[in-house]
């Protein structure tokens, strides 16, 4: 797994390539930690090349999330593939996350 | 065959090199000290002959002037003929190397009536005789003192000879012709001769000591020996019968090069002797030569006994050498073997064995100082070994006691109710680690209806099977046969989200069958929709409403479902353990396959169909680590009908 952030107008943007697993979700969690150091009021998740994702790398984007709704934040996922849309869709992720089909979708947000 | 001590190496690399290096050494000098005794040799047998040879010369060059004075005299009639007897009687008298002297005429060189008159003077006792040499016994013409000189017309040596009789001496006449005028005409008027002794000379070769057994000897034109050590060879040998007799044919080719008066060394392996070098060269004056002989061994003797006191020396150089190598390197080396004894001590577990003490080497105080930093190292690493190891092993009871608790918690006696013709059912839960997260339980409300349950905490472990049981003991505690299912899901997400800071959370399933009516009620929570095995072949995944996990929202509303459960219907429930079973490629078992193994097991009874797929995944997976736990769960429902 690759995880890279990058600063834009609107917040910060991360994209992840690989997979988020019971090995390696804590590493994806540290990078969160580190932007919620950094103060991060909106982050735009690239999920484009994100293959896999497990109950512990689900538990780090509802960390995200909930963090986010209570400093009045912004989190969004966008570009999911369909496997991975589907796991949020059976676990009824869905209805909590803010998910985008595209970039532009979501940077609109 | 046992390997050598490296001192013993090491001993004998040195005792080799040295060896070598001597060995190199004295050859060099050897050779080179050879090869110069060879060249002074040669020039010292060159000089002693030719100095020897001057000696002599210088007597006899003398004693030949006198008859060569007198026939000068005779011819220019400076003797009167008269006074001739007793001029030689002077002569003799005074000059003592002259043992007799003669001069001999021509017939009718005298006086034109003589036919032969030969006065001679000679030594007897003190005194000196005179007579006339000619008798009819003693035909002087025919001898050789007087027919080669008067033939040749020169002076001449004869042969040695000894005077028996007479000197009862060794002798060689010295001859020389003298001319008179006759009628104008210069005609040879007879020979003047000299006896001399050869004892001075004999004396003079004698006199020539070549080392310890080498010598100088004279020999004649004709190869008779004048001078040699062994007097019995004197007049009474040539070098050619003693070559002939000693079977020395070498000897006998050196004695042709003498007679002819060559110079030469040459080297020569006499049997009586041994191997020689003989130089010879002749005498200008009576044209016989002189050797002198070098014995091979004695030319070398003094080498060889300073080769033999450096050998001697170098034995004992190598004695000390040797002595002390080993002491020097059994000293440096002696606390290697006390570093093996302390590396078995450490070795063997005794971490305080004593380490040898060191006082003189660099490198074995460095070999000390690793040593007892290994010894330190391996004191502590050990301690914390038995630390770690005993932590570890109490983790791991821990852990198996609590797997043990974990598992006490699920009901896993099958089947579960056996007076209950109408439900059969079958359960299984497979832990990635000792604990996992997965959960399923299943007990009854009241007579006729029994409450299932599957569920899924996020992650694993420890903390997923704390969540687990949390969320098991709530089910058991909330659930009756009051609530709806969404109201018991609504409670135990409301209990759970409450103060859940670590945001962990549950998928869940939870379903009430009416056995009597075969009406399914449930609630899903984001679990994997079950799959609905209708008339024992058609295979379908649960339609289901989307609703996020407990654990998450405690406000969250969840909703209630129902289906109709006909005769001979399964349900089937997993967790996605099932689903997302990965082989070593990644790639996941899937919803697909699980529809299509349960497609082909529809006939089959819940723990024919578990064991089918149990099998199925495992097939897939190929031996891959198992990453997620597994659980299923399976119902089969038989109606009322059967009872």
């Amino acid at each position: 797994m690759k995880i890279s952030t990058k600063s834009i107008a609107q917040g910060t943007l991360v994209a992840i390539d690989g997979r988020i697993d019971t090995t390696n979700y804590n590493e994806f969690e540290q990078a969160v930690n580190q932007l919620f150091e950094e103060k991060v009021t909106a982050i735009y998740l690239d999920c484009s090349k994100l293959n896999y994702i497990s109950s512990s790398g689900l538990r780090v984007f509802l960390t995200i999330q909930k963090k986010m709704m209570g400093t009045g934040g912004k989190f969004l996922l966008f570009a999911m593939q369909p496997t991975i849309k589907e796991i949020f869709d059976i676990s009824g992720f869905s209805t909590i996350f803010n998910i985008y089909d595209t970039e532009e979708a979501a940077l609109q947000n | 065959m046992r390997t050598k001590s490296l001192s013993f190496k090491i001993i004998i690399r040195i005792l080799f090199f040295t060896i070598l290096l001597g060995a190199a050494i004295f050859s060099t000098y050897y050779y080179y000290t050879r090869s110069e005794i060879e060249r002074s040799t040669r020039e010292n047998a060159v000089f002693l002959a030719d100095n020897t040879i001057k000696m002599i010369e210088e007597i006899i060059k003398p004693a030949e002037m006198i008859p060569n004075n007198l026939s000068w005299m005779l011819e220019t009639g400076a003797i009167p003929k008269d006074s001739i007897m007793p001029f030689l009687a002077k002569l003799v008298k005074n000059n003592p190397i002259i043992y007799a002297s003669a001069i001999a005429f021509e017939p009718g060189m005298f006086a034109p009536n003589v036919a032969a008159y030969a006065p001679y003077a000679y030594r007897n006792g003190e005194k000196i005789e005179t007579i006339n040499l000619w008798s009819p016994d003693y035909n002087y013409f025919i001898m050789d003192w007087y027919q080669i000189p008067a033939m040749l017309k020169e002076s001449y040596w004869t042969e040695p000879y000894y005077d028996e009789g007479g000197a009862d001496a060794l002798l060689s006449t010295y001859s020389v012709p003298f001319y008179l005028n006759k009628g104008g005409e210069r005609v040879l008027g007879g020979i003047i001769t000299i006896d001399i002794s050869l004892e001075w000379l004999t004396e003079i070769v004698r006199s020539v000591k070549i080392f310890e057994t080498g010598y100088a000897f004279l020999i004649s034109r004709t190869g008779v020996y004048v001078t040699h050590p062994d007097p019995n060879n004197i007049m009474n040998q040539t070098i050619f019968t003693r070559a002939k007799e000693l079977e020395e044919p070498e000897l006998r080719d050196i004695g042709r090069n003498m007679i002819h008066g060559v110079s030469d060394l040459t080297s020569i392996d006499l049997k009586t002797l041994g191997y020689v070098w003989i130089y010879h060269t002749q005498m200008p004056t009576t044209k016989w030569s002189l050797g002198v002989v070098y014995p091979h061994n004695e030319m070398f003797a003094g080498l060889h006994k300073l080769n033999f006191t450096i050998i001697l020396l170098s034995f004992i150089g190598l004695g000390l050498l040797l002595f002390f190598t080993i002491r020097i390197i059994n000293r440096q080396i002696s606390p290697l073997a006390k570093f093996a004894a302390s590396a078995r001590g450490i070795a063997s577990g005794d971490f305080n064995t004593e380490l040898p003490h060191i006082e003189n080497s660099e490198e074995m105080k460095e070999l000390h100082d690793s040593f007892a930093f290994m010894q330190k190292e391996l004191a502590d690493y050990i301690v914390h070994l038995k630390e770690t190891t005993s932590a570890k092993e109490k983790i791991e009871s821990e852990l198996r006691i609590a797997k043990e608790i974990q598992m006490g918690m699920i009901p896993h006696i099958f089947p579960p109710f056996p007076d209950m013709p109408e439900i059969d059912l079958y359960a299984t839960l497979l832990s990635a680690k000792e604990v996992g997260g997965d959960l399923y339980d299943f007990f009854l409300l009241d007579d006729n209806r029994m409450c299932f349950a599957i569920g899924d905490v996020s992650g694993k472990g420890i903390p997923a099977s704390l969540f687990m049981a949390v969320t098991r003991t709530l089910l058991r505690s909330v659930a009756d046969k009051e609530k709806s299912t969404a109201e018991i899901v609504s409670s135990i997400n409301k209990t759970l989200s409450f103060n859940n800071e670590s945001n962990m959370f549950v998928t869940f399933f939870l379903g009430i069958l009416d056995i009597q009516k075969g009406e399914l009620k449930y609630c899903n929570a984001g679990h994997n929709p079950p799959i609905l095995i209708k008339n024992k072949k058609d295979v379908s995944y649960f339609n289901i409403t989307k609703a996020i996990p407990v654990g998450l929202f405690e406000s969250y509303e969840y909703t209630e479902e129902s289906i109709r459960i006909a005769l001979d219907d399964q349900i089937f429930l997993y967790t996605d353990g099932l689903t997302e079973a990965e082989d070593v490629n990644n790639a996941l078992f899937g919803d697909d396959l699980l529809l299509q193994v349960i497609s082909q097991h529809a006939a089959a009874s819940p723990r024919e169909i578990i064991e089918a797929t149990t099998q199925a995944v495992a097939n897939h997976v190929k031996g891959h680590t198992q990453s997620d736990d597994l659980t299923m769960m399976s119902i089969s429902y038989y109606g009322t009908t059967r009872a």
